[in-house]
């Protein structure tokens, strides 16, 4: 009895299709827990580049010696990424044309796609969290209804109904929710954290493009009164 | 214009963050969990069945009467057997004693004739002395007789003026002769009638005696006879007692936990009857009779079907119902006669005393 209702004899016993679903939960539960290492290493990495970046930054560089001191485009990331960006478009366009808004509407446009490449780059994968947090409850919750159709299917086979011969089957079937809840309910946790801290990290970004615009906006201003006089 | 092209379709170096290490770790989480899940569940295991107590159910009472009047009935047929088996015994011990009467009889007439044929060796002896004490009464009358002719002849050579003396003497002689004579032959009737007397005497007390132990044996033979039959009246009468005493039982619900037999059946019949699964398919018209065998500690020896009720699966719930609910380790409580009765038992199955 003590053998037989073990963890691992029932998901051994269990029916096919019961198995299947365990394999999904299984894959989908160690597919979500590397999202959510590989997601946390991630963030904590953008975190600690977009400090050292804004320290230097805002250390009163010449902006041109940060654009060069910076690794090219292809290698920069979060608000570094967002700099580069808008301080080429910003170079090129000040050669091209002396209009002051066709050069901040081109670099704003160029830094509001860095920083749409850099939610994308952040958010990557988040949504398959998402997925198994909220759909692997629900695949449980099939395993075992199938578990439980199956064993009453059996049952009415084998025409006898004590409690020792039903509960194994039930037990079988029930690992199936307990399988998709540890499956989600990590997912669920981290889905919110890590979307949180990269709103977060998006947020930072915003506002540092924002400030940048603010300074390029500024020495244009400088230039094309000094144009004009 | 094609630098940007070129930015913007070039691959994009994905973050400097691989995916071995979170693979890794991840994996190593999951076993931890299962090692941590397989090792420690085994011990929880256990506790949990502990708890897996399954209380009593309702059971409708047509069953209990049903089945105690069962139980009573094979408890009275097994008294029955047992009277009638004793009555057999009374009547074998009665034939031994009658054998022995006989015996005794054969015995006794065999020892009467030994007395008669002494009385004849007796009668025959005195006969044989008083032929043997004629002659030599006649002898010593010879011997006289010569004695007198040759003192006659003496006399009659000296002289004859003696005769008349001597006459006189030999009429004396002659009578003292017969007094003795006559003497003897008194103290010999005498002697013959005493010893008849003591044969007499001698016969009739052994044949007192004989008769005194004949009659102590038949009394004996009575006796034993009369207890025999007491005795089974007795079981007769007890086995009937019980079999009323069932009865009223299985009447009335209340006097049921009163008999410890009773209350073993009950056991019994719940204990079988919640561990009982009826086919879904059964019909309250089923009826099967499974007859249990125990063991002198209630385990189970063996349960085998009496009268099938027609429906195999029916039969073979029943079975497997009485092997869960085995063993009855209340049979022990019961006293050691009640325990010899309930070694073995029938119980009938029918679903609509469980439904």
């Amino acid at each position: 009895m003590n053998d037989s209702m073990s963890i691992p004899h029932l998901i051994m016993s269990a029916s096919t299709v019961v198995q299947l679903v365990m394999l999904i939960l299984v894959i989908g539960s160690i597919l979500s827990w590397v999202v959510i290492f590989q997601r946390t290493f991630v963030l904590r990495r953008a975190r600690r580049a977009h400090q050292s970046f804004e320290e230097r930054f805002w250390s009163g560089v010449d902006l041109n010696e940060l654009y060069r001191e910076t690794p090219s485009e292809q290698e920069t990331q979060g608000a570094e990424h967002v700099f580069r960006a808008g301080f080429r478009e910003f170079n090129r366009l000040m050669a091209k044309t002396k209009s002051a808004d066709a050069i901040l509407d081109g670099v704003q446009r160029s830094m509001r796609v860095a920083w749409s490449r850099e939610e994308e780059r952040l958010t990557l994968h988040l949504v398959f969290l998402a997925t198994v947090a909220s759909a692997s409850p629900y695949i449980g919750l099939f395993g075992t209804v199938w578990g439980i159709m199956g064993s009453f299917q059996s049952l009415s086979m084998a025409q006898q109904a004590t409690l020792a011969t039903v509960a194994p089957w039930i037990a079988e079937a029930l690992i199936a929710t307990a399988m998709g809840l540890f499956a989600a309910i990590p997912a669920v946790i981290f889905y919110n954290r890590l979307s949180s801290e990269t709103d977060r990290m998006l947020g930072k970004y915003e506002d540092f493009a924002e400030e940048f615009h603010s300074i390029l906006h500024r020495n244009l201003q400088g230039r094309s009164e000094a144009g004009a006089a | 214009m094609a630098r940007r092209q070129r930015g913007s379709s070039a691959p994009r170096k994905n973050g400097r963050v691989g995916y071995g290490v979170p693979a890794l770790l991840a994996i190593g989480l999951h076993v931890l969990v299962v090692v941590v899940s397989v090792i420690s569940l085994p011990q929880r295991q256990p506790e949990s069945q502990s708890t897996s107590i399954v209380q009593a159910t309702l059971v409708s009472t047509e069953t209990t009467t049903d089945q105690a009047q069962r139980a009573e009935e094979a408890r009275a047929r097994a008294e029955e057997r047992r009277a009638e088996e004793e009555a057999r015994q009374a009547e074998a011990e009665e034939q031994a004693e009658a054998e022995a009467e006989a015996e005794a009889e054969r015995e006794a007439e065999q020892e009467r004739q030994r007395q008669a044929e002494q009385e004849q060796a007796e009668r025959d002896e005195a006969r044989r002395l008083q032929e043997a004490r004629q002659d030599a009464e006649e002898e010593a009358q010879r011997r006289a007789e010569e004695a007198e002719r040759q003192a006659q002849l003496r006399e009659e050579q000296e002289a004859e003026r003696q005769r008349q003396r001597e006459a006189e003497e030999e009429a004396r002689r002659e009578a003292e002769e017969e007094a003795r004579r006559e003497a003897e032959e008194e103290a010999r009737r005498e002697a013959e009638e005493e010893a008849r007397r003591e044969a007499e005497e001698e016969a009739r007390r052994e044949a007192e005696e004989e008769a005194q132990r004949q009659r102590e044996a038949e009394e004996e033979a009575r006796r034993q006879r009369e207890e025999e039959a007491r005795r089974a009246a007795e079981a007769a009468a007890q086995g009937l007692e019980r079999a009323i005493e069932g009865e009223s039982d299985s009447v009335s619900d209340a006097q049921q936990g009163d008999e410890a037999a009773n209350s073993f059946i009950n056991l019994v019949r719940r204990a079988v009857e919640q561990a009982w699964v009826i086919p879904p398919g059964a019909s309250n018209s089923l009826d099967v009779t499974v007859q249990v065998q125990l063991g002198p500690s209630g385990e189970l020896f063996g349960a085998t079907i009496t009268q099938s009720s027609g429906d195999s699966s029916f039969d073979r719930s029943a079975i497997q119902a009485v092997e869960a609910a085995a063993p009855f380790n209340e049979l022990r409580q019961l006293p050691p006669a009640a325990q010899r009765d309930f070694r073995q038992f029938n119980l009938r199955f029918t679903p609509g005393d469980v439904r």
